[in-house]
């Protein structure tokens, strides 16, 4: 597992809101599962005091974490306030922070990475599920039924369409070790390079499924930058340019970063890349085969 | 959101970077009255949003006596296939060089790139790609209010001094109008000073509210009326409507029915945490299209409840063909609520992709 485990505290800033109250739910409801943590703080100015699924509510992320032993924080709250919530997280020493909210102006984003940066943090998002380790701990919005452990990280850019992969590998029989969202936004914390780096520190993961979308160069970067046995998928073939593709950051600018020629170009670095999602499984045990 | 020259000239003069001197008409009788304005020589530019406008007939050359009737002329043509409704008239620079001056975020650094080249006045895709040598790049830390005067030394190198200051004020007005991108080219320069005789502000679509803008022009009426609901919607033009969760599944969609030789007739991301009511303006939406045959429902639930999504497509009561996969959150609760009412559902995404192609063939 990579930027936590099933020891991992969690802090949920927004937690009073509608989705960060069905989330905190669901992160305990998996944590208990596994015999994890979770969450053990919620965050809401004003609303200090509550209660949210059993879980404390503080005004501050600094008051919640003198009552308790935080590593992580996700973020529920709204595009406004969540570049903010990012930086409240870092200066108060939490050190993995996923931000799920989406939205967020990218000169917002890019003051708050640069400034979690100097902190020591690691931001995932914005604009992402977050991330699951099978057996571990969920820090997010994934639907866990879906995952088993094993084996295989997944990194993606995407949600829905990373939860679309991780099926196709559970029904195949191929479990993982962490699957992380990335995001979708142009302007994301870890980016497959960062997250690459993790799983190749990690003993557990032997190979990485690498899911990107048009827009920019941050997939072709990240394959460049490991030496894991990679299989990637690119969404966004039929994207017609200059149009954003759902994802702030899915979008052909300049004749730049359509599905294509990244493609092509990870083809040419040596990366079997599927052209459905449903051929993932088979040409992970082929990488597999391979280095048998 | 892409400005218009006159909206992104009238901000750069703002903050301080002078522009030529230049007014907006809207029909060629506003500029009669005002011939004498801009001296014997000057430009007419159409307001239009597309890139290579010059070479397709949107730049002119008037002078006091050709003035009325050039604008006749202009206003009569469409540039591209867009009508010209509104020109810039602008005086006429007397241009010594041209320079290129850009800043946008930079996805790898995750910061401000400011980019400056001599050789401006052409497309800075054509120079990146034929004298990648001649750009000059530098990456700004977000957190600094202004750019340090090193870095704007060695952006323009050998260039007049008198562009120093413009690059600060360019980075403010990329920072203060949440641009994502700000350029000005050519930037010029003439014996009475450097000009930005050419501008292009990009705005930040998720900054539009603060930046006081109420209506996103970029976006076609349906995607405007898709916005409103909270969905992002991309017209294509083939007959397989499509509604995804996720931009990213959505996208998977287009291509497998791609793969499998259909073609989509739009691009629909109801978004996270969809509500029943949600889902059906967006099956409304999607069905409004005449030439929309079937429609493929794809959504893993994550944020989004599969429960409130099948209640969303029943209520939408559209007389297409809605072909639905559905799993993850509340998955069993969906399905049962569907399956009652007889919608086909199909297990998996390869499966409703291909009948749907088979419907349209």
């Amino acid at each position: 597992m990579i930027y936590g485990d099933r020891n991992t505290g969690i802090l949920v800033q927004g937690a009073t809101g509608k989705q960060g109250e069905f989330h905190i739910g669901l992160m305990n409801a998996y944590a208990k599962q596994v015999g994890g943590i979770g969450v053990v703080a919620g965050v809401t100015p004003g609303k200090g005091g509550q209660q949210v699924h059993g879980v404390p509510v503080y005004n501050t992320v600094k008051a919640a974490m003198k009552d308790h032993d935080i590593g992580a924080a996700v973020i529920f709250v709204p595009a406004g306030a969540a570049a903010d919530a990012i930086m409240e997280e870092a200066n108060a020493g939490i050190t993995t922070i996923v931000c799920i909210t989406e939205h967020i102006p990218v000169q917002d984003t890019m003051k708050a990475i640069a400034y979690a940066r100097i902190e020591g943090a690691s931001v995932i998002g914005p604009n992402c599920p977050g991330l699951l380790s099978p057996g571990e701990v969920k820090m997010g919005i994934m639907p866990s039924g879906l995952f088993s452990r094993g084996n295989v990280g997944v990194i993606s850019r995407s949600g829905t369409l990373t939860y679309e992969v991780v099926d196709e590998l559970t029904r195949a029989g191929i479990g993982q070790s962490t699957v992380v969202g990335i995001g979708g936004d142009p302007v994301i914390g870890q980016t497959f390079v960062d997250v690459l780096e993790q799983f190749g520190n990690d003993p557990q993961t032997k190979a990485v499924v690498l899911i990107g979308e048009v827009g920019g160069n941050l997939e072709e970067e990240g394959a460049k930058s490991t030496d894991l046995p990679i299989v990637s998928y690119i969404a966004g073939v039929s994207a017609p340019p200059d149009k954003r593709m759902g994802h702030a950051g899915a979008i052909v600018e300049g004749g730049e970063g359509d599905a294509r020629s990244k493609i092509t170009r990870l083809k040419k670095h040596g990366v079997p890349v599927a052209s459905r999602v449903s051929e993932i499984p088979d040409m992970v045990r082929d990488l597999f085969r391979c280095r048998c | 959101m892409k400005l218009r020259e006159y909206e992104a000239k009238s901000i750069l003069k703002s903050a301080g970077i002078p522009v030529p001197a230049g007014f907006l008409i809207r029909s060629a009788d506003e500029l009669t009255p005002r011939l004498g304005e801009l001296g014997t020589a000057f430009v007419l530019k159409a307001q239009v949003d597309v890139g290579g406008r010059g070479k397709a007939g949107g730049i002119l050359m008037a002078d006091k006596a050709t003035g009325t009737k050039v604008a006749e002329e202009l206003f009569a043509k469409q540039i591209k296939g867009l009508p010209v409704k509104e020109i810039l008239a602008e005086q006429k620079l007397d241009i010594h060089h041209e320079y290129y001056l850009s800043i946008t975020v930079d996805r790898s650094s995750k910061q401000p790139l400011i980019l400056f080249t001599d050789a401006g006045g052409v497309e800075i895709e054509i120079t990146a790609k034929e004298h990648p040598e001649l750009i000059r790049k530098l990456v700004a830390n977000p957190l600094m209010r202004d750019l340090p005067p090193f870095m704007i030394r060695e952006l323009i190198g050998t260039a007049p001094k008198e562009i120093g200051p413009i690059i600060n004020k360019l980075y403010l007005v990329f920072i203060g109008k949440d641009a994502i991108l700000a350029e000005i080219n050519p930037l010029v320069t003439t014996p009475d000073g450097v000009f930005a005789a050419d501008a292009k502000i990009i705005v930040d679509d998720n900054a539009l509210g603060r930046q006081g803008i109420t209506v996103n022009r970029d976006l076609s009426d349906r995607e405007r009326e898709a916005e409103k609901h909270g969905f992002s919607y991309v017209e294509l033009d083939g007959k397989i409507g499509v509604i995804g969760n996720g931009a990213g599944l959505t996208m998977a969609t287009l291509d497998l029915i791609e793969y499998y030789g259909g073609k989509a007739a739009n691009f629909l991301d109801v978004g996270g945490g969809a509500e029943s009511e949600r889902v059906m303006h967006a099956v409304r939406l999607v069905a409004s299209v005449p030439s929309v045959k079937v429609i493929v429902v794809n959504l893993l639930g994550g944020i989004t409840k599969c429960d409130e999504v099948a209640k969303g497509i029943i209520a939408a009561g559209i007389s297409q063909k809605v072909i639905v996969r559905l799993a993850g959150t509340n998955e069993a609760e969906g399905r049962k609520l569907l399956s009652e009412k007889g919608y086909e559902m199909l297990d998996t995404m390869d499966l409703v992709v291909k009948k749907a192609v088979e419907v349209t063939a």
